[in-house]
């Protein structure tokens, strides 16, 4: 009789448990997608900021057409990207060209000066700046989901209720490991 | 293990019960001690001979009645307290609605966005409280309703990153929810200090006329109004008394603990420290309405030595953990040092200056219609001079096609219509010289500027701002104004204004047919003239008055700093 109640209590225990950590689990899914939803909130704000972008600065720097080309051609492969790799590559182009455009500006007094350019470049900075913590803050929930799925014994749960890894969102190239913060 | 914001959320309210039964303590306390104290009293009327003081002197039931009359009040007062919170804390400092327009409210709503991203979404609003000093600070309700503001001053000095290290820091708070345990328990003993300065006023108040009601009910009622007033003054002290307490629920350690976090989120140690420095050595900022709350701050408002210090007392009673503590740890995290960081901020006080925006006068000029052929091309001041302009002449602009009459262009109509001044293409009209105002940026915000007297309209309060920040550069000519007009002050030797009736303008913004702008220095200490709506608030300068009066501020400011 005994042996059946301290039976019947760890089944008991067991269930709790695994309830327990299937709802973890869950909570660290829901946390990594919203995180990506915010990701690709802010990278489709960035590509709609790009074409005002270039418009305004076209009518300072007729001799740079070639750097604003390579902006709205990165801006599109960015937009057409589905995948995370396809858009992490895309993305990363799309940064360094963003980047070799305002260093360019750098040049052009009168275009930093212009009220709009000013608007549009402080848009843009938050923008980045946003994307960057967004994806710091989906690479911190995706590393709890992935840690919680690998690890005993969490990982029985997360193999029966078919819960996976999912990957990160990084930067390639190490210089662009600088957050890209502006500094004025 | 990572810091998970969402798992924080249920610590919080640990300590916000506790800070509950600690308010229904104090209200027993209070009237446990006053019901021993009377009943005593009365005990020793009654037989003074055989009287000795007794503390126990209550039946168990009666002190459940007092338990029971301590816990209403102190609902009542809980809920008082807890009500419109934020909106009332607000009020007290005076904080305001960002303005879209402004170029630094702009830029510290992004930055409060950026780090809401950080957090995985949590909801943040922003204010500004318009002082030059330099403080941030943080306010959340049970509602879930988050606040974070900055001072004028903060967003005029720091750099970009370094408010965002400041709002990191601040959304930590919010986040971590020791925000919500500190904004209760600081506002939650304000009542008191509120009721107990009013009877410290009403007693001091004794001896001369402003105490006269209360003498004068003293003298009616006879001692046992005073002996009334005398307990509740009695009570109102204990209560205040052991309210100090509460200080003991406010850990400096949340304050490390928020730069932490704020270094998680922003990931930029050094930029936070850089801002904690600049605050503390620079410009800590008194002159926040606000003693009661100093705990909401970023860095004390008023500097305190129990803050700065070590020890068991200091750890128990100082809300803030000396600033040289939190430096160090933040610049163990950059591998920086602090040498590095007061040169730094050094540097970034002398940033270069920017001209004073120049705008050019309209460019479009008008062919006029007159005695059968068209004349000109005139600019607007010559049309203005030119007499012989009615409202049916017809124009053309120069380049432009159509052909319409004076009242039809917008742009011109305002000259044939002396008569009703109004707004002309939507702007204000120049008070000097009727020319359409045209809106301009400077210092990061809008004004009105007139292209021809170069004078310039601002809103009261923005006036404030523009003073505070620190763009724009000042011409030799400016310095040379400024410094005239302080030696006339250190003379005596002041100009009288001159309040002539056909001189004063009328406001652009009220257009009163009769009511006019009131002539009058900008303030006693800095004697430049302006005109200033008591209407609505709009003030206008002359060309080169408001350079003046920022420029005699901000060296009057620099004089008094080194």
């Amino acid at each position: 009789m005994i042996v059946l109640w301290i039976l019947l209590i760890l089944v008991a225990a067991c269930v709790l448990w695994g309830v327990a950590v299937y709802n973890n689990l869950v909570q660290l899914r829901e946390n990594a997608k919203n995180g990506w939803s915010q990701i690709d909130v802010q990278l489709k704000r960035r590509h709609d900021l790009i074409p005002n972008l270039v418009e305004t600065a076209k009518g300072y720097m007729a001799h740079e057409s070639g750097t604003l080309e390579n902006v709205i051609k990165a801006r599109q492969q960015a937009v057409d990207a589905s995948s995370i790799k396809d858009k992490q590559a895309a993305e990363n182009f799309l940064s360094s060209t963003l980047r070799s455009l305002f260093a360019v500006t750098e040049n052009y007094p009168n275009l930093k000066a212009d009220q709009q350019m000013r608007q549009l470049h402080e848009e843009l900075t938050s923008t980045e700046n946003k994307i960057t913590f967004a994806r710091q803050y989906y690479n911190d929930e995706v590393n709890r989901l992935n840690t919680s799925v690998q690890s005993f014994p969490d990982n029985f749960i997360a193999s029966k209720f078919k819960f996976e890894k999912r990957d990160f969102f990084e930067l390639e190239d190490d210089s662009e490991k600088e957050t890209p913060k502006v500094k004025f | 293990m990572p810091y998970s914001f969402t798992k924080i959320e249920e610590d919080k309210t640990k300590t916000i019960s506790f800070v509950f039964f600690f308010l229904i303590f104090v209200y027993f306390a209070a009237f446990w001690l006053i019901a021993v104290l009377s009943v005593n009293f009365f005990n020793y009327q009654a037989s003074p001979r055989a009287f000795t003081f007794h503390f126990t002197v209550l039946k168990f039931s009666q002190t459940l009645i007092i338990f029971g009359f301590a816990f209403i009040i102190g609902f009542v007062h809980w809920n008082w307290t807890t009500a419109n919170l934020i909106v009332k804390i607000l009020g007290v400092l005076k904080a305001e609605k960002l303005n879209p327009k402004d170029r630094y409210h702009q830029m510290f709503q992004n930055i409060v966005d950026e780090v809401s991203v950080a957090t995985g979404g949590k909801k943040m609003e922003a204010v500004v409280i318009p002082t030059m000093a330099m403080n941030a600070f943080a306010l959340a309700d049970f509602s879930g309703q988050a606040v974070i503001g900055l001072t004028e001053g903060m967003l005029a000095r720091l750099t970009r990153a370094q408010i965002e290290a400041v709002v990191g820091h601040e959304a930590a708070h919010i986040v971590s929810g020791d925000c919500l345990a500190t904004t209760i328990t600081t506002s939650l003993f304000e009542l008191f200090s509120g009721v107990l300065r009013g009877f410290e006023a009403v007693f001091r108040g004794g001896g001369r006329q402003g105490g006269y009601s209360s003498m004068r009910v003293s003298a009616r009622g006879g001692a046992g109004v005073i002996v009334f007033l005398m307990l509740i003054y009695m009570l109102l002290s204990v209560t205040k008394m052991l309210s100090q307490l509460v200080r003991l629920f406010i850990s400096r350690q949340r304050e490390y603990r928020a730069d932490a976090i704020a270094v998680r989120l922003t990931r930029d140690p050094l930029s936070l420290a850089e801002a904690l420095y600049a605050i503390s050595y620079r410009w800590r900022g008194g002159g926040l309405p606000a003693q009661e709350l100093e705990s909401i701050f970023i860095v004390n408002p008023l500097y305190s030595a129990v803050d700065e210090g070590d020890g068991l007392l200091s750890e128990m009673f100082s809300t803030h953990p000396p600033i040289d503590g939190r430096l160090g740890i933040l610049l163990d995290m950059a591998h920086s040092d602090v040498e590095l960081v007061v040169k730094d901020v050094e540097r970034q006080a002398q940033k270069p200056r920017t001209a004073v925006p120049e705008i050019k006068g309209s460019t479009t000029q008008w062919m006029a219609h007159k005695d059968g052929a068209w004349q000109g091309p005139f600019d607007m001041m010559q049309m203005m001079t030119l007499g012989w302009m009615r409202p049916e002449t017809w124009v053309q602009r120069l380049g432009g096609k159509k052909v319409q009459m004076v009242y039809q262009d917008e742009d011109i109509r305002h000259i044939v219509s002396k008569g009703e001044p109004g707004k002309a293409g939507g702007a204000y009209q120049c008070p000097k010289c009727s020319l359409p105002l045209n809106v301009i940026t400077y210092e990061g915000t809008e004004v009105h500027k007139c292209s021809s007297c170069r004078g310039t309209l601002v809103e009261e309060k923005d006036v404030q701002r523009i003073i505070i920040r620190q763009e724009v550069g000042f011409s030799e000519r400016i310095k040379k104004i400024a410094e005239g007009i302080s030696r006339e002050e250190k003379l005596m030797a002041f100009k009288k204004i001159n309040r002539d009736p056909k001189t004063l303008l009328r406001c652009p913004k009220c257009l009163h047919p009769r009511t006019r702008m009131m002539r009058m220095f900008y303030t006693e200490a800095y004697r430049v003239e302006v005109d200033k709506c008591f209407m609505c608030g709009l003030i206008w300068f002359d060309g080169d008055e408001l350079e003046v009066v920022q420029y005699m501020i901000e060296h009057s400011l620099n004089k008094s700093r080194s």
